[in-house]
Protein backbone atom coordinates (compact mmCIF):
# COMPACT_ATOMS: atom_id res chain seq x y z
CA UNK A 1 0.00 0.00 0.00
CA UNK A 2 1.43 3.68 -0.94
CA UNK A 3 1.50 5.72 1.62
CA UNK A 4 -1.00 8.64 1.67
CA UNK A 5 0.90 11.41 2.11
CA UNK A 6 4.82 12.46 2.30
CA UNK A 7 6.74 11.32 5.48
CA UNK A 8 8.26 14.72 5.84
CA UNK A 9 4.90 15.63 7.29
CA UNK A 10 6.16 15.70 11.07
CA UNK A 11 2.35 14.55 12.37
CA UNK A 12 1.75 12.35 10.42
CA UNK A 13 5.08 10.59 9.39
CA UNK A 14 4.52 8.82 13.25
CA UNK A 15 1.23 7.20 11.56
CA UNK A 16 1.41 4.25 9.11
CA UNK A 17 -2.01 4.95 7.19
CA UNK A 18 -4.11 2.99 4.50
CA UNK A 19 -4.17 4.41 0.96
CA UNK A 20 -7.06 6.77 2.14
CA UNK A 21 -7.23 8.94 4.91
CA UNK A 22 -10.77 9.71 6.24
CA UNK A 23 -9.40 11.87 8.98
CA UNK A 24 -6.42 12.84 11.08
CA UNK A 25 -7.17 14.92 13.89
CA UNK A 26 -5.07 16.81 15.94
CA UNK A 27 -6.80 18.61 18.67
CA UNK A 28 -4.77 22.24 18.15
CA UNK A 29 -8.17 23.44 16.80
CA UNK A 30 -11.82 22.50 18.41
CA UNK A 31 -12.58 18.41 19.14
CA UNK A 32 -12.97 17.35 15.73
CA UNK A 33 -16.30 15.52 15.23
CA UNK A 34 -15.04 13.85 18.57
CA UNK A 35 -18.34 14.36 20.74
CA UNK A 36 -20.60 13.04 23.27
CA UNK A 37 -22.36 9.92 23.21
CA UNK A 38 -25.88 10.01 24.47
CA UNK A 39 -28.04 7.55 24.36
CA UNK A 40 -31.80 8.31 22.38
CA UNK A 41 -34.77 9.99 23.54
CA UNK A 42 -38.12 10.72 22.51
CA UNK A 43 -40.20 12.94 19.33
CA UNK A 44 -40.35 16.07 22.61
CA UNK A 45 -36.76 15.89 23.01
CA UNK A 46 -37.25 15.05 26.90
CA UNK A 47 -33.60 13.69 27.95
CA UNK A 48 -35.57 11.82 31.29
CA UNK A 49 -36.18 9.08 27.98
CA UNK A 50 -32.70 8.33 28.19
CA UNK A 51 -31.70 5.08 28.94
CA UNK A 52 -30.02 5.71 32.52
CA UNK A 53 -26.77 4.43 31.86
CA UNK A 54 -26.88 6.30 28.74
CA UNK A 55 -27.66 9.63 30.11
CA UNK A 56 -24.00 10.98 31.22
CA UNK A 57 -20.89 10.03 29.20
CA UNK A 58 -19.80 13.56 29.89
CA UNK A 59 -18.41 16.08 27.34
CA UNK A 60 -15.07 15.61 25.34
CA UNK A 61 -12.45 17.90 26.62
CA UNK A 62 -9.23 20.15 25.51
CA UNK A 63 -6.26 19.88 27.63
CA UNK A 64 -2.89 20.52 27.98
CA UNK A 65 -2.37 17.81 30.13
CA UNK A 66 -1.69 20.31 33.14
CA UNK A 67 -1.19 18.31 36.88
CA UNK A 68 -0.94 20.06 40.20
CA UNK A 69 2.85 19.35 40.56
CA UNK A 70 4.50 20.29 37.22
CA UNK A 71 1.93 22.83 35.56
CA UNK A 72 1.74 22.11 31.94
CA UNK A 73 3.03 18.92 30.61
CA UNK A 74 1.93 19.05 27.14
CA UNK A 75 1.32 16.84 24.42
CA UNK A 76 3.12 15.04 21.67
CA UNK A 77 1.81 16.78 18.76
CA UNK A 78 0.53 20.14 19.38
CA UNK A 79 -0.78 22.27 21.65
CA UNK A 80 -4.01 20.03 22.98
CA UNK A 81 -5.25 16.67 23.52
CA UNK A 82 -8.16 15.49 23.45
CA UNK A 83 -9.45 14.48 26.68
CA UNK A 84 -12.17 12.23 28.25
CA UNK A 85 -12.92 12.51 32.05
CA UNK A 86 -14.93 10.04 34.05
CA UNK A 87 -16.77 11.15 37.04
CA UNK A 88 -15.52 10.31 40.22
CA UNK A 89 -18.30 7.40 40.37
CA UNK A 90 -17.68 3.81 40.70
CA UNK A 91 -18.30 2.28 37.43
CA UNK A 92 -18.47 5.68 35.58
CA UNK A 93 -17.97 5.67 31.70
CA UNK A 94 -16.53 8.81 29.66
CA UNK A 95 -16.64 8.62 25.72
CA UNK A 96 -15.93 10.60 22.97
CA UNK A 97 -17.09 9.27 19.44
CA UNK A 98 -16.63 10.33 16.07
CA UNK A 99 -19.50 9.56 12.87
CA UNK A 100 -18.76 8.72 9.32
CA UNK A 101 -20.07 6.80 6.84
CA UNK A 102 -18.72 4.30 4.55
CA UNK A 103 -18.40 4.72 0.68
CA UNK A 104 -16.93 1.61 0.52
CA UNK A 105 -16.34 -2.28 2.21
CA UNK A 106 -12.91 -3.34 3.29
CA UNK A 107 -9.94 -2.42 5.53
CA UNK A 108 -10.06 0.44 8.26
CA UNK A 109 -7.42 1.25 10.48
CA UNK A 110 -7.84 3.29 13.44
CA UNK A 111 -4.67 5.13 14.92
CA UNK A 112 -4.12 7.19 17.73
CA UNK A 113 -1.11 8.28 20.48
CA UNK A 114 -3.17 8.00 23.64
CA UNK A 115 -2.03 8.03 27.56
CA UNK A 116 -4.19 7.12 30.40
CA UNK A 117 -4.05 8.16 34.14
CA UNK A 118 -6.07 8.30 37.21
CA UNK A 119 -6.36 11.94 38.80
CA UNK A 120 -3.95 12.58 41.14
CA UNK A 121 -4.80 12.11 45.06
CA UNK A 122 -3.31 15.55 47.15
CA UNK A 123 -3.43 15.64 51.05
CA UNK A 124 -5.41 12.41 50.92
CA UNK A 125 -5.22 8.94 49.79
CA UNK A 126 -7.73 6.33 48.15
CA UNK A 127 -7.65 2.63 48.33
CA UNK A 128 -5.59 0.70 45.82
CA UNK A 129 -4.00 -2.56 45.48
CA UNK A 130 -0.86 -1.27 45.04
CA UNK A 131 1.64 0.35 47.28
CA UNK A 132 4.03 2.75 46.94
CA UNK A 133 7.39 1.82 46.84
CA UNK A 134 9.51 4.74 45.24
CA UNK A 135 8.71 3.10 41.94
CA UNK A 136 5.15 2.15 41.72
CA UNK A 137 2.70 4.18 42.98
CA UNK A 138 -1.17 3.28 43.88
CA UNK A 139 -2.64 5.18 41.07
CA UNK A 140 -1.36 2.80 39.02
CA UNK A 141 -4.24 0.81 40.54
CA UNK A 142 -6.75 3.01 40.30
CA UNK A 143 -7.16 3.49 36.14
CA UNK A 144 -10.23 1.13 35.63
CA UNK A 145 -10.14 0.26 31.27
CA UNK A 146 -10.33 2.38 28.45
CA UNK A 147 -12.18 0.98 25.08
CA UNK A 148 -11.88 1.44 21.48
CA UNK A 149 -14.66 0.49 19.30
CA UNK A 150 -16.72 0.64 16.17
CA UNK A 151 -20.65 1.27 15.71
CA UNK A 152 -20.86 -0.02 12.11
CA UNK A 153 -24.21 -0.71 10.13
CA UNK A 154 -24.93 -1.75 6.15
CA UNK A 155 -26.40 -4.24 3.82
CA UNK A 156 -29.85 -3.94 4.77
CA UNK A 157 -29.27 -2.96 8.63
CA UNK A 158 -26.85 -5.33 9.32
CA UNK A 159 -25.32 -3.91 12.98
CA UNK A 160 -22.23 -4.58 14.33
CA UNK A 161 -19.78 -3.56 17.07
CA UNK A 162 -15.59 -4.28 17.00
CA UNK A 163 -14.71 -4.08 20.46
CA UNK A 164 -11.11 -3.81 21.95
CA UNK A 165 -11.05 -3.02 25.61
CA UNK A 166 -7.47 -2.42 27.89
CA UNK A 167 -8.53 -4.09 31.28
CA UNK A 168 -6.15 -2.68 33.79
CA UNK A 169 -7.90 -3.81 37.08
CA UNK A 170 -10.88 -5.71 37.48
CA UNK A 171 -13.86 -4.09 39.52
CA UNK A 172 -12.24 -5.09 42.61
CA UNK A 173 -9.02 -2.70 42.07
CA UNK A 174 -6.87 -5.57 41.41
CA UNK A 175 -4.32 -5.36 38.39
CA UNK A 176 -4.80 -7.51 35.14
CA UNK A 177 -3.74 -5.44 32.04
CA UNK A 178 -5.49 -7.58 30.05
CA UNK A 179 -7.18 -7.01 26.40
CA UNK A 180 -10.87 -7.80 26.44
CA UNK A 181 -13.69 -8.14 23.92
CA UNK A 182 -17.32 -8.53 24.58
CA UNK A 183 -19.28 -11.77 23.25
CA UNK A 184 -22.80 -9.85 23.02
CA UNK A 185 -23.66 -7.02 21.16
CA UNK A 186 -24.15 -3.75 23.04
CA UNK A 187 -27.29 -3.08 24.24
CA UNK A 188 -29.58 -0.69 22.71
CA UNK A 189 -32.25 2.28 23.67
CA UNK A 190 -34.57 -0.15 20.97
CA UNK A 191 -34.01 -3.13 23.69
CA UNK A 192 -34.70 -1.17 26.14
CA UNK A 193 -38.18 0.12 24.83
CA UNK A 194 -38.69 -3.33 23.43
CA UNK A 195 -38.02 -4.59 27.32
CA UNK A 196 -35.12 -6.35 27.10
CA UNK A 197 -33.58 -4.53 29.96
CA UNK A 198 -33.16 -1.93 31.66
CA UNK A 199 -29.87 -0.98 33.10
CA UNK A 200 -28.61 1.52 36.07
CA UNK A 201 -26.21 4.29 36.39
CA UNK A 202 -22.73 3.39 35.76
CA UNK A 203 -23.47 0.16 34.06
CA UNK A 204 -21.34 -0.96 31.41
CA UNK A 205 -22.71 -0.03 28.56
CA UNK A 206 -20.76 -1.97 25.77
CA UNK A 207 -21.53 -5.14 27.97
CA UNK A 208 -23.01 -4.50 30.63
CA UNK A 209 -22.13 -8.61 32.14
CA UNK A 210 -18.85 -8.70 33.33
CA UNK A 211 -19.16 -12.50 32.44
CA UNK A 212 -19.45 -11.47 28.98
CA UNK A 213 -15.96 -10.53 28.46
CA UNK A 214 -12.89 -12.51 27.22
CA UNK A 215 -9.69 -11.85 26.58
CA UNK A 216 -7.20 -11.76 24.06
CA UNK A 217 -3.39 -12.50 23.75
CA UNK A 218 -1.25 -12.28 26.77
CA UNK A 219 -1.10 -9.59 29.48
CA UNK A 220 0.37 -6.63 28.49
CA UNK A 221 1.90 -3.72 31.14
CA UNK A 222 1.69 0.00 29.77
CA UNK A 223 3.99 2.67 30.51
CA UNK A 224 2.01 4.63 33.13
CA UNK A 225 5.37 5.78 35.05
CA UNK A 226 5.27 5.67 38.09
CA UNK A 227 2.96 8.72 39.14
CA UNK A 228 -0.32 10.24 37.88
CA UNK A 229 1.06 13.48 36.59
CA UNK A 230 3.95 12.36 33.86
CA UNK A 231 2.75 11.14 30.62
CA UNK A 232 3.75 8.95 28.00
CA UNK A 233 2.34 8.42 24.74
CA UNK A 234 1.44 5.16 23.31
CA UNK A 235 0.83 3.96 19.58
CA UNK A 236 -2.13 1.65 18.91
CA UNK A 237 -3.24 0.72 15.24
CA UNK A 238 -6.39 -1.59 14.70
CA UNK A 239 -7.50 -2.81 11.79
CA UNK A 240 -11.03 -3.82 11.11
CA UNK A 241 -12.33 -5.61 8.25
CA UNK A 242 -16.08 -4.13 6.77
CA UNK A 243 -16.54 -6.55 4.05
CA UNK A 244 -15.83 -9.22 6.38
CA UNK A 245 -17.50 -8.50 9.47
CA UNK A 246 -14.56 -8.93 11.25
CA UNK A 247 -11.35 -8.06 12.72
CA UNK A 248 -8.09 -8.27 11.78
CA UNK A 249 -5.02 -6.86 13.87
CA UNK A 250 -4.13 -5.20 17.09
CA UNK A 251 -0.82 -3.38 17.31
CA UNK A 252 0.15 -1.58 20.62
CA UNK A 253 3.81 -0.25 20.22
CA UNK A 254 6.00 -3.01 19.45
CA UNK A 255 3.33 -5.61 20.38
CA UNK A 256 1.40 -7.07 17.25
CA UNK A 257 -1.59 -9.18 18.10
CA UNK A 258 -3.71 -11.38 15.89
CA UNK A 259 -7.23 -10.63 15.54
CA UNK A 260 -8.38 -12.48 13.27
CA UNK A 261 -10.23 -15.08 15.76
CA UNK A 262 -11.63 -12.91 18.07
CA UNK A 263 -15.56 -12.59 17.21
CA UNK A 264 -17.14 -9.82 16.51
CA UNK A 265 -20.98 -9.83 17.82
CA UNK A 266 -23.96 -9.23 14.91
CA UNK A 267 -27.40 -7.99 16.14
CA UNK A 268 -29.72 -10.69 15.91
CA UNK A 269 -32.52 -8.37 14.27
CA UNK A 270 -32.03 -5.80 12.02
CA UNK A 271 -31.40 -1.58 12.30
CA UNK A 272 -33.20 1.30 10.12
CA UNK A 273 -31.80 4.39 9.66
CA UNK A 274 -28.30 3.49 9.76
CA UNK A 275 -27.51 2.83 6.56
CA UNK A 276 -23.11 2.45 5.65
CA UNK A 277 -23.41 3.78 9.46
CA UNK A 278 -19.31 3.94 10.40
CA UNK A 279 -19.02 5.24 13.59
CA UNK A 280 -15.55 4.74 16.22
CA UNK A 281 -15.72 5.99 19.93
CA UNK A 282 -13.15 5.56 22.84
CA UNK A 283 -14.07 5.29 26.22
CA UNK A 284 -12.44 5.30 29.89
CA UNK A 285 -14.53 3.56 32.79
CA UNK A 286 -13.07 4.20 36.20
CA UNK A 287 -13.63 1.18 38.66
CA UNK A 288 -13.16 3.39 42.02
CA UNK A 289 -14.33 6.51 43.29
CA UNK A 290 -11.52 8.18 41.28
CA UNK A 291 -11.63 10.09 38.34
CA UNK A 292 -10.29 8.15 35.12
CA UNK A 293 -8.79 10.00 32.48
CA UNK A 294 -7.78 9.02 28.44
CA UNK A 295 -5.74 11.60 26.61
CA UNK A 296 -5.62 11.81 22.97
CA UNK A 297 -2.71 13.36 21.18
CA UNK A 298 -4.02 12.97 17.73
CA UNK A 299 -6.19 10.10 16.14
CA UNK A 300 -6.00 9.07 12.20
CA UNK A 301 -8.66 7.16 10.19
CA UNK A 302 -7.65 5.52 6.73
CA UNK A 303 -9.14 2.66 4.56
CA UNK A 304 -8.29 0.87 1.61
CA UNK A 305 -10.87 1.37 -0.26
CA UNK B 1 -11.60 32.18 12.18
CA UNK B 2 -12.22 31.90 16.08
CA UNK B 3 -13.03 28.22 17.48
CA UNK B 4 -15.65 27.87 19.94
CA UNK B 5 -17.12 24.85 21.72
CA UNK B 6 -20.14 23.89 24.09
CA UNK B 7 -20.22 21.08 26.38
CA UNK B 8 -23.15 20.15 28.65
CA UNK B 9 -22.04 19.72 32.12
CA UNK B 10 -25.01 18.87 33.60
CA UNK B 11 -28.45 17.92 31.46
CA UNK B 12 -31.12 17.32 34.34
CA UNK B 13 -29.22 17.89 37.58
CA UNK B 14 -31.20 17.71 40.90
CA UNK B 15 -30.03 19.93 43.54
CA UNK B 16 -30.75 20.06 47.04
CA UNK B 17 -28.24 21.96 48.84
CA UNK B 18 -25.63 22.49 46.38
CA UNK B 19 -23.67 21.31 43.60
CA UNK B 20 -20.31 21.63 41.68
CA UNK B 21 -20.07 20.76 38.28
CA UNK B 22 -17.43 18.15 37.04
CA UNK B 23 -13.71 20.12 36.13
CA UNK B 24 -13.83 21.60 32.64
CA UNK B 25 -10.80 22.63 30.93
CA UNK B 26 -10.33 25.55 28.62
CA UNK B 27 -7.01 26.29 28.14
CA UNK B 28 -7.77 27.41 24.90
CA UNK B 29 -10.52 29.67 25.60
CA UNK B 30 -9.99 33.32 25.62
CA UNK B 31 -13.81 34.17 26.99
CA UNK B 32 -16.22 31.79 28.27
CA UNK B 33 -20.10 31.56 28.81
CA UNK B 34 -22.65 29.83 31.45
CA UNK B 35 -25.92 28.84 30.62
CA UNK B 36 -27.80 27.48 33.33
CA UNK B 37 -31.50 26.93 32.62
CA UNK B 38 -33.67 26.18 35.81
CA UNK B 39 -36.18 24.06 34.32
CA UNK B 40 -37.73 23.34 38.24
CA UNK B 41 -36.84 25.89 41.16
CA UNK B 42 -38.35 26.27 44.73
CA UNK B 43 -36.41 28.52 46.75
CA UNK B 44 -33.18 30.95 45.72
CA UNK B 45 -30.36 29.81 43.84
CA UNK B 46 -26.84 31.08 43.74
CA UNK B 47 -24.55 30.63 40.81
CA UNK B 48 -20.76 31.14 41.94
CA UNK B 49 -18.00 30.44 39.08
CA UNK B 50 -15.03 28.78 40.44
CA UNK B 51 -11.38 28.38 38.89
CA UNK B 52 -8.36 26.14 39.20
CA UNK B 53 -4.91 25.72 38.40
CA UNK B 54 -4.58 22.31 38.57
CA UNK B 55 -8.49 20.80 38.57
CA UNK B 56 -8.79 19.98 42.48
CA UNK B 57 -8.36 22.95 44.37
CA UNK B 58 -10.93 25.73 43.64
CA UNK B 59 -11.46 29.54 44.22
CA UNK B 60 -14.11 32.06 43.65
CA UNK B 61 -13.33 33.69 40.03
CA UNK B 62 -13.11 37.23 39.43
CA UNK B 63 -16.99 37.10 38.60
CA UNK B 64 -19.56 37.94 41.31
CA UNK B 65 -22.42 35.45 42.17
CA UNK B 66 -25.51 35.04 40.31
CA UNK B 67 -28.95 34.72 41.96
CA UNK B 68 -31.91 33.30 40.62
CA UNK B 69 -35.66 33.32 41.50
CA UNK B 70 -37.75 31.72 39.18
CA UNK B 71 -37.10 28.99 36.66
CA UNK B 72 -35.94 29.74 32.97
CA UNK B 73 -32.63 30.95 31.85
CA UNK B 74 -29.38 32.87 32.76
CA UNK B 75 -26.18 33.80 31.40
CA UNK B 76 -22.68 35.16 32.26
CA UNK B 77 -19.17 35.89 30.90
CA UNK B 78 -16.24 34.68 32.26
CA UNK B 79 -12.79 35.90 31.22
CA UNK B 80 -9.59 35.75 32.55
CA UNK B 81 -10.18 32.79 34.14
CA UNK B 82 -6.79 30.43 33.55
CA UNK B 83 -7.46 27.04 32.72
CA UNK B 84 -10.55 25.05 34.64
CA UNK B 85 -13.84 26.07 35.36
CA UNK B 86 -16.75 25.13 37.30
CA UNK B 87 -19.73 26.25 39.10
CA UNK B 88 -21.24 25.93 42.53
CA UNK B 89 -24.67 25.68 42.72
CA UNK B 90 -26.44 26.32 45.80
CA UNK B 91 -30.08 26.58 46.64
CA UNK B 92 -31.78 28.36 49.74
CA UNK B 93 -35.16 28.95 51.11
CA UNK B 94 -37.55 27.82 54.00
CA UNK B 95 -39.67 25.09 51.84
CA UNK B 96 -37.84 22.70 50.74
CA UNK B 97 -35.31 24.03 48.20
CA UNK B 98 -34.45 22.41 44.99
CA UNK B 99 -33.69 23.38 41.57
CA UNK B 100 -33.57 21.32 38.11
CA UNK B 101 -30.63 22.10 36.29
CA UNK B 102 -29.59 21.98 33.00
CA UNK B 103 -25.63 23.69 32.61
CA UNK B 104 -23.79 25.15 29.75
CA UNK B 105 -20.29 26.13 29.76
CA UNK B 106 -19.23 27.43 25.99
CA UNK B 107 -15.71 28.70 25.35
CA UNK B 108 -14.07 30.79 22.80
CA UNK B 109 -10.69 31.82 21.84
Amino acid sequence: MERAAPVIDAGLSKYDPLGRILCFDRFDSTTHGWTELIGNYDGSGDLGTVDEHMRDFRPPQLSNCSFFDVGTHGTLSGKYALKLATRPHRGHTATGIRRLTMAGRGRVRIETYFAFKAEATVGHELPASVAWDGNRHPSESQFGAFTVATDICADNGVRYHNVIRYQNTNLAGEMTQRWMYPVVPEPTPRDHQEGKFALPYAADFTAPDPDDWRTFDEPLELCVNEVPTKINWHYLRWDIDTRTRKNVELRLNDRVMDMSDVPVPVYPDRYSTLDNLLNFYFSVRTHAGIRNFLFLDSVLISVDW
Amino acid sequence: MRSTMTAVLERSALVRDELATEPYELPWAGEARFFVQAHELTGTLELTTEISPDGLTWCPADTPPVRVETPGMTSWLVTGFGQWLRVRCRVSGDDAPAARLRIYLVGKS
